[in-house]
């Protein structure tokens, strides 16, 4: 393998430029997608638009690519980086010239990622951040792989280069990587309520996009038409949004499989001695390292289709010093014990063996109410739609009201120990959330006029990177669990990060 | 409940039983402003609208909204004035804690080892009246950091003092 010597300072790889130049295309186009749009538009109404002809737009476009390409070889030749003995240097800019120092000592974390430009012309970016706010993150955009591996690891040694490189390579095992099936088992597990709201949400974003040119169409008035002619036929209706009811599901389906696979394709989970790093992606790889301190929370997800087929997920929510910076770092498709060696790994002495609490009663009565306002809004709306055909779907809210208050309720529950605090949570998804005591930014007691007299009151807990809640529980406990947790971080001395 | 107990629950300071001291009742002035303020813009609505919509449904019961406006602003007055005597705070030597709210009342508690950084503000108002505003950041989510208005300037330069020679030893 070649050696690169960074001492003395150097582009990137030549294969930058194309890396630049469709970055810097794709942020020209979005920028001015609405406009390119509307142009378009009133291009195809009137035949011709201020004297425009097919040649003064080709003339047009090559102009702006060409100004873009030398952009975009200018912006190459101006980025130079090297490493001192301490630091980073970097230099960009091409009117404006901007010099980067950052110590190799305030470097937080450098990950390596590859899209799928990047794949094809077989370079990779690397990533260097900082503590501090997100302008200070540095993103080299194409260097080909060993050179950045190698860089990796010299941003990290800041003495005795070789010693501390060997051990760490010899303790490097691959401890887990996902099979395509397992991948797609995941995504079919998946909640699709979720990639239901997504696509959603994309379809209207669409079609306020494009609202003028879809009234030019008049589809309202062909929509209106087809209602026009199942007017009065009930069984049409019902058959017709059970078809539509039916198709948006198989979308959401397919939806998340595809997410689930493409973002997860060839997940490894690789052990280092004190880190554990993820690979993951299949059109942008991207490789990122955990660090066992800097972790604030770790969330554990499944549900009874996931238990049955022994998948579970594992998020791990980092904080980067100063920044409100969070990173979320999310694993799939871990069978139970390795579910349980990662939770060992990242948490130190963690045990799930003490006894559970749960929430008081009153929590029942907090659900019920949210499920009332949601059946509520459902039946003053379903009314105008529905007429009285809502009387049949209200059984069937009922019904789901009912095992909503129940399952909540069932699965809510919390444990404190010496270290660690967990809490359970969910509906459809079981969620347990583990964070340790030291991780604590900051306790809050919450107590509504109504919960006063019944002396119910809830315990939030903030830390770096989320904050979790205790619902509902008596006022002496949670006035013995905040003095506890308060006890436990001032007089511990420990480090949040 | 918990594992491991060498240490007895009981004996453990508790934030329940220590005297949290009320803001500045000066500060109260602010607030009646920011109200008079408000209300002073529904009137307006009310009266523009009183000219503006000719619709009879809106003028026969025009009595009956400026009723339920005034039973509004009252009411807003009372939860105003009640939750102003809820808004106390206290220093420990090791954490700061503050409680507010009259319908929902919350206890923070942040750890000076957390404290990031501390800032004091003073709006013009405050400058007249001699008050300043706290603001305590931590690293956590925005609920976790803590904004104390209200203090007398020269309490609050003390705290602020305090703090942060207490951050800079632990750092």
């Amino acid at each position: 393998m070649q050696t690169t010597d960074f001492s003395n300072p150097i582009r990137q790889s030549y294969k930058g430029i194309i890396i630049i130049f469709a970055f810097n295309t794709y942020n020209f186009v979005r920028r001015f997608f609405v406009l390119f749009i509307a142009f378009g538009i009133s291009l195809t109404k009137k035949k011709n638009f201020a004297s425009v002809t097919p040649t003064v737009i080709f003339i047009s476009v090559t102009g702006i690519i060409i100004i873009l390409l030398i952009l975009a070889v200018l912006k190459y030749l101006n980025f130079k980086f090297y490493l001192s003995k301490d630091d980073f240097h970097l230099s960009t800019g091409v009117i404006n010239k901007d010099n980067t120092i950052i110590s190799k000592s305030k470097i937080q974390n450098v990950y390596i990622k590859q899209n799928f430009l990047q794949q094809l012309i077989n370079v990779v970016s690397l990533n260097i951040e900082t503590a501090g706010d997100n302008k200070s993150e540095i993103s080299i955009k194409a260097l080909d792989k060993p050179t950045a591996l190698q860089l990796k690891k010299e941003l990290f040694n800041t003495s005795e280069p070789s010693a501390t490189l060997v051990t760490k390579s010899e303790a490097t095992t691959v401890f887990f990587k996902v099979s395509l099936k397992r991948l797609f088992l995941e995504g079919i597990s998946q909640n699709h309520l979720r990639s239901f709201v997504v696509i959603m949400s994309f379809v209207i974003g669409l079609y306020y996009e494009f609202k003028d040119y879809f009234s030019s169409l008049k589809l309202r008035q062909r929509v209106e038409e087809l209602g026009h002619l199942d007017d009065g036929n009930i069984l049409n209706i019902i058959i017709v949004n059970t078809i539509i009811f039916l198709f948006a599901i198989l979308i959401s389906l397919l939806f998340s499989v595809v997410k689930t696979v493409v973002t997860n394709f060839n997940l490894e989970v690789v052990e280092n001695q004190k880190t554990i790093e993820i690979n993951k992606g299949l059109f942008t790889k991207v490789s990122l390292s955990l660090t066992p301190s800097r972790i604030q929370n770790i969330v554990i997800k499944s549900n009874r289709i996931k238990r049955y087929f022994d998948l579970h997920t594992l998020s791990v929510k980092q904080a980067m010093v100063n920044a409100k910076q969070r990173k979320n770092f999310v694993i799939i498709a871990l069978e139970k014990e390795q579910l349980k060696h990662l939770v060992d790994k990242l948490l130190i002495n963690y045990t799930s063996d003490v006894e559970a609490s749960k929430p008081k009663a009153y929590y029942k009565y907090i659900l019920a109410l949210k499920a009332f306002a949601v059946v509520s809004v459902i039946n003053i709306t379903g009314l105008f739609i529905f007429g009285n055909m809502m009387w049949l779907i209200n059984i069937a809210l009922i019904v789901c009201s009912v095992l909503y208050v129940s399952t909540t309720y069932r699965k809510a529950y919390y444990k404190i120990d010496d270290d660690f605090i967990t809490i359970g949570s969910g509906f459809i998804d079981s969620t347990i959330n583990i964070l340790e005591i030291h991780k604590i930014q900051a306790i809050n007691l919450k107590q509504t006029i109504f919960q006063k007299r019944r002396k119910i009151t809830s315990l939030i807990v903030h830390t770096a990177s989320k904050s979790v809640k205790i619902p509902y529980i008596s006022k002496t406990e949670a006035n013995l669990i905040y003095d506890f947790l308060l006890f436990k971080v001032e007089s511990q001395n420990k480090d949040w990060m | 409940m918990f594992r491991n107990q060498q240490v007895d629950l009981h004996a453990l300071p508790m934030v329940a039983s220590v005297v949290l001291k009320p803001i500045s009742k000066n500060y109260f002035k602010i607030i009646i402003l920011n109200k008079v303020i408000i209300y002073g813009v529904v009137t307006c609505l009310l009266i523009a609208a009183k000219f503006k919509i000719e619709e009879e449904v809106f003028q026969n019961n025009f009595d009956y909204i400026v009723v339920v406006a005034i039973i509004f602003c009252l009411l807003n007055f009372i939860v105003g004035l009640l939750s102003f005597k809820k808004r106390k705070y206290a220093i420990r030597d090791q954490d700061v804690i503050y409680s507010k709210g009259l319908v929902v009342n919350s206890i923070t508690t942040v750890p000076i080892s957390r404290i990031q950084h501390i800032e004091e503000s003073r709006s013009w108002l405050a400058r007249q009246l001699n008050l300043a505003t706290l603001k305590i950041y931590t690293a956590g989510e925005s609920g976790s950091d803590l904004r104390i208005d209200g203090l007398p300037h020269d309490e609050a330069k003390q705290i602020n003092d305090f703090l942060s020679t207490r951050v800079n030893a632990n750092n």
